[in-house]
């Protein structure tokens, strides 16, 4: 029954013939170094952004939210769109932890740390915007349903915002909990090889008194699997309610009932668009190319390709439906205010259409997939159009709203609309930074775990097995 | 014994059971058709559209239930999936049923077009389309030439594809393969499979359950329709090869396909269970909460007027049930208990496909009768007949298959 196998036909995921030493020295090394140069730059310029958000957004509250350019009909703008940009691409690392383990894709072990850590970043990033959209901040615990004294100041629970309160805060909480359990054996690892008392102090702490113990293993184990099952349903829930945000109006061009499923998979697209545009320059820079390898990366541009289809396919449907519902709202707003490239946010739709749907079909082609330089460039596109996607959705449905009278005028977002939006990409390089410099990016106990299945050296020598023919093999299993 | 032989029981031979309760339901189902045929299909206008309409969503379920086998086939096979291969034959078995449920398919609904009978297709009266601007509207889409075509092209290229990769599934029969000829053969598959994939996504994924279902209600609309009609037959799909395979198993074929196999396709009926439920959960809900006419009238008749009951029966059934029987792990290992709840969700997922169809066709009551179950015998003879024949037509396990080793020593 231990027979280790796979077929010849996979290529390796851990290449270049590791033992397991080598996997620790090599994912744990950056962590002991000096980080270099570039990591000092990119940091500070991340620092720098942040400023400037914290400074927006500063202004935010003392001016009040009348410094954004939202106005009559355009209620919601750059902040909710950036809002939901932010939550779909963290939608990434769940999946990839807890769907993808589920399928039992041995490839997530190379990718899962660093996507689950861009997965908390991005979510924290996306609580901003509803949080400062308020307006008075300060009054944002009213948000928390419990008995007080305000009276009829009470939460509106058939409201859709309230539900991504919840499913926001799960969502984050498990996430956190998922990620950070991973982290515990390496954070020992680390502890261990400590040169320093305060570096094992610290390490020590975060690594909460694991001693590798059989008991402690078999715990994490449990404790991932009930992790995996409670994080599967949340990686659907959350983006089928900030779905509903819209769908449940009856708004021309939010109201459709395939909003909920078409969310989700656009929300995975962006998140591994994200997770490949990070992990190409990770890769690079603590040289872990024998960890993420190019069938990493080809695996991932398949979902890209696939749920950039799936994307598509609803686009379509929904564009479709505008016209056979024979609505003269849904068809204005889906065939002028959007399908028109002419009309005024006629560009905005096109671009989505190009970046979502058109260019990822380049995937389709195996070289393509494994071409790093493609696969950076269409992952930044990949990220453009989904932030193109929701503005389409949010600004073109309600820019022109029933009464010409009420109409708009043309929305662009004020420097402290950009500068709080900067500032969030701020928060998200600060964080993934710190990740990297003072966490294993690559979780190394899982990395073991497939080791001897996947590695390369191990590989070559299973392909004895591949060669005996099927009855002896299943005989030899069997017994 | 050849040299090729395999020490185990490779080669299916139709039990002489089977053949004839293959024939008992065959002939049982044209009874009923018959004296359907001249109690229901000669009467009144209302009569003539229930018993096109039962035709209707018993043959459109079973095509597509079979479709939902090849689309198994070519998904696991793009995901690059090895578990599946000792047993991915019973899935091409089933999926050799496209080409002729799918004429019988195109047959009544032809049928039904070609009589312009406007009972079922409002959109067939021309009176009418010209006299409401919203149909009129709509004929772009709602005409018989593009009907007729969009339905021989899909049902065409479903048939021809599944043909393709079954086809290829043959080579893996032959001799071993090396690590180039594998790598080719994976090509093979993988080409056919994503144009399959393409097709599948223009068709079911879109087009046609709004061609042939969603017109029903000519005026209705939910962009979500066809994607919860894919749910529903992949989820009974699943389950009608799980049936397939504990079958094989139980006259003990199939050797080295075993409790690991079966928990996997456990997880997948409970998953897709409740995918089903999520999308139609969605499309009720936001229907629902935004409370327009234009669209709550499609849940008006199912959930408060004499359709209630199935409606219920339908979440009852198809979300219900699997959640709490398969949530379990020792169950989704229980040859017993997957048996009965592989019966339950075709059966759950039949009735879905009947309360998409008939509540639309006769709206004042509810028309289950015994000629409903008397067409589900054919289909169910005919499934049992034609997927019996295909499976002895060759057999049961690729030897070959440069995954099938993965898929002996898969354990979940």
């Amino acid at each position: 029954m231990h027979l280790k196998y796979e077929s010849q036909l996979r290529e390796p995921l851990v290449n270049g013939r590791k033992t397991y030493h080598d996997v620790t020295e090599e994912i744990i090394r950056p962590i002991e170094a000096k980080p270099g140069k570039l990591w000092y730059v990119g940091f500070y310029i991340a620092v720098a952004l942040l400023l400037f958000g914290v400074y927006s957004v500063y202004r935010d509250v003392t001016y009040g939210i009348g410094q954004w350019n939202l106005n009559k009909t355009v209620g919601w703008g750059w902040d909710i769109t950036n809002f939901v940009w932010w939550v779909g691409i963290g939608h990434a690392g769940t999946l990839i932890s807890a769907i993808l383990l589920l399928f039992r894709q041995g490839w997530r072990t190379g990718v899962n740390r660093a996507a689950e850590a861009m997965t908390i970043f991005a979510v924290m990033c996306a609580g901003q915007f509803p949080i400062f959209h308020m307006g008075r901040v300060w009054l944002a615990f009213f948000i928390m349903p419990y008995p007080n004294t305000r009276g009829p100041v009470w939460v509106n629970f058939n409201s859709p915002l309230l539900w991504d309160v919840f499913a926001i805060s799960t969502y984050f909480t498990v996430s956190v909990l998922f990620w950070y359990s991973g982290l515990i054996p390496d954070m020992a690892t680390v502890r261990d090889r400590a040169k320093t008392k305060l570096r094992k102090l610290l390490y020590g702490i975060a690594a909460f008194g694991w001693t590798g113990s059989t008991k402690h293993w078999q715990r994490i184990e449990s404790l991932s699997l009930v992790l995996a099952g409670l994080a599967t349903p949340l990686v659907l829930s959350v983006h089928t309610i900030v779905s509903t945000d819209f769908a449940t109006s009856v708004i021309p061009g939010w109201h459709t009932t395939i909003f909920p499923p078409y969310f989700v998979a656009g929300a995975v697209f962006s998140g591994f668009a994200m997770t490949q545009s990070l992990l190409l320059v990770v890769r690079k820079v603590y040289h872990l190319e024998d960890y993420i390898t190019i069938g990493h990366i080809e695996a991932m541009n398949k979902i890209i390709v696939l749920t950039g289809s799936i994307v598509g396919v609803a686009y379509l449907t929904e564009l479709f439906m505008g016209w056979y519902s024979q609505s003269k709202y849904e068809g204005y707003t889906f065939w002028y205010s959007r399908a028109n490239l002419f009309s005024p946010y006629g560009w905005s739709y096109w671009g989505m259409m190009t970046c979502n749907v058109l260019t990822p079909q380049i995937f389709w082609l195996r070289k393509a997939r494994r071409n790093l330089f493609i696969t950076f460039f269409i992952s930044v596109l990949v990220n453009v159009g989904m932030w193109f996607e929701r503005f389409v959705i949010i600004v073109t449905s309600i820019y022109r709203d029933y009464l010409p009278s009420s109409w708009s005028v043309y929305y662009s977002p004020t420097i402290w609309e950009i500068g709080f939006y900067l500032g969030t990409f701020g928060l998200f390089f600060t964080c993934f930074f710190l990740f990297s410099k003072y966490a294993p990016v690559i979780a190394v106990h899982e990395i073991k775990y497939v080791l001897k299945t996947t590695g390369e050296s191990y590989k070559n020598e299973m392909g004895a097995l591949e060669r005996e023919p099927v009855e002896e093999f299943a005989h030899e299993y069997a017994h | 014994m050849a040299e090729h032989t395999l020490d185990f029981k490779e080669q299916f031979e139709i039990p002489s059971g089977m053949k004839k309760w293959s024939l008992a339901l065959i002939i049982i189902g044209i009874l009923a058709f018959i004296i359907g045929l001249f109690t229901k299909g000669m009467g009144t206008n209302e009569e003539k559209a229930v018993f096109l309409g039962t035709l209707m969503y018993n043959t459109i379920f079973w095509t597509l239930v079979c479709n939902a086998s090849m689309f198994f086939i070519c998904a696991t096979t793009l995901a690059m999936g090895g578990w599946q291969m000792t047993f991915r034959r019973v899935a091409e078995a089933i999926s050799t049923l496209v080409p002729i449920f799918g004429i019988i398919t195109l047959v009544i609904l032809f049928y039904v077009i070609a009589t312009g009978n406007h009972e079922i297709y409002h959109w067939l009266d021309s009176k009418q389309v010209a006299a409401d601007e919203v149909l009129k509207g709509k004929s772009g889409f709602l005409n018989v030439k593009f009907f007729v075509i969009w339905s021989i092209l899909a049902v065409g290229f479903w048939s021809l594809l599944g043909w393709r990769m079954r086809k290829i599934s043959s080579q893996a029969d032959a001799e071993p393969m090396d690590f180039n000829t594998g790598s080719a053969y994976l090509w093979k598959n993988t080409v056919t499979a994503s144009l399959f994939i393409v097709w599948f996504a223009l068709t079911i994924g879109s087009t046609l359950p709004w061609l042939w279902l969603m017109s029903l209600d000519a005026h209705w609309y939910s962009t979500m329709y066809s994607w919860y009609v894919f749910a529903s037959s992949f989820v009974a799909g699943v389950a009608l090869i799980t049936l397939w395979v504990i079958y094989l198993k139980n006259k003990g074929y199939l050797e080295y396909t075993n409790q690991e196999h079966l928990h996997d396709l456990g997880k997948f009926i409970f998953a897709f269970s409740i995918f089903w439920t999520y999308l139609w959960f969605s499309q009720y809900m936001l229907i629902w909460y935004s409370n327009q006419p234009e669209e709550t009238i499609y849940f008006k008749g199912r959930v408060q007027g004499p359709y209630k009951g199935i409606f219920f029966l339908n979440i009852i059934i198809n979300f219900v049930c699997p959640l709490l029987i398969l949530m379990k792990r020792s169950s989704k290992r229980n040859y017993t208990l997957m048996t009965f709840m592989a019966v339950l969700i075709l059966f759950g997922h039949w009735i879905d496909f009947y309360q998409m169809v008939m509540p639309s066709v006769a709206k004042d009551h509810v028309t289950l009768s015994w000629f409903d179950f008397g067409i589900l015998a054919l289909f169910v003879g005919l499934m049992i007949h034609f997927v019996g024949r295909a499976l002895a037509s060759k057999p049961l396990i690729a030897k070959y298959n440069p995954f099938l080793k993965e898929s002996i020593v898969h354990h979940t």
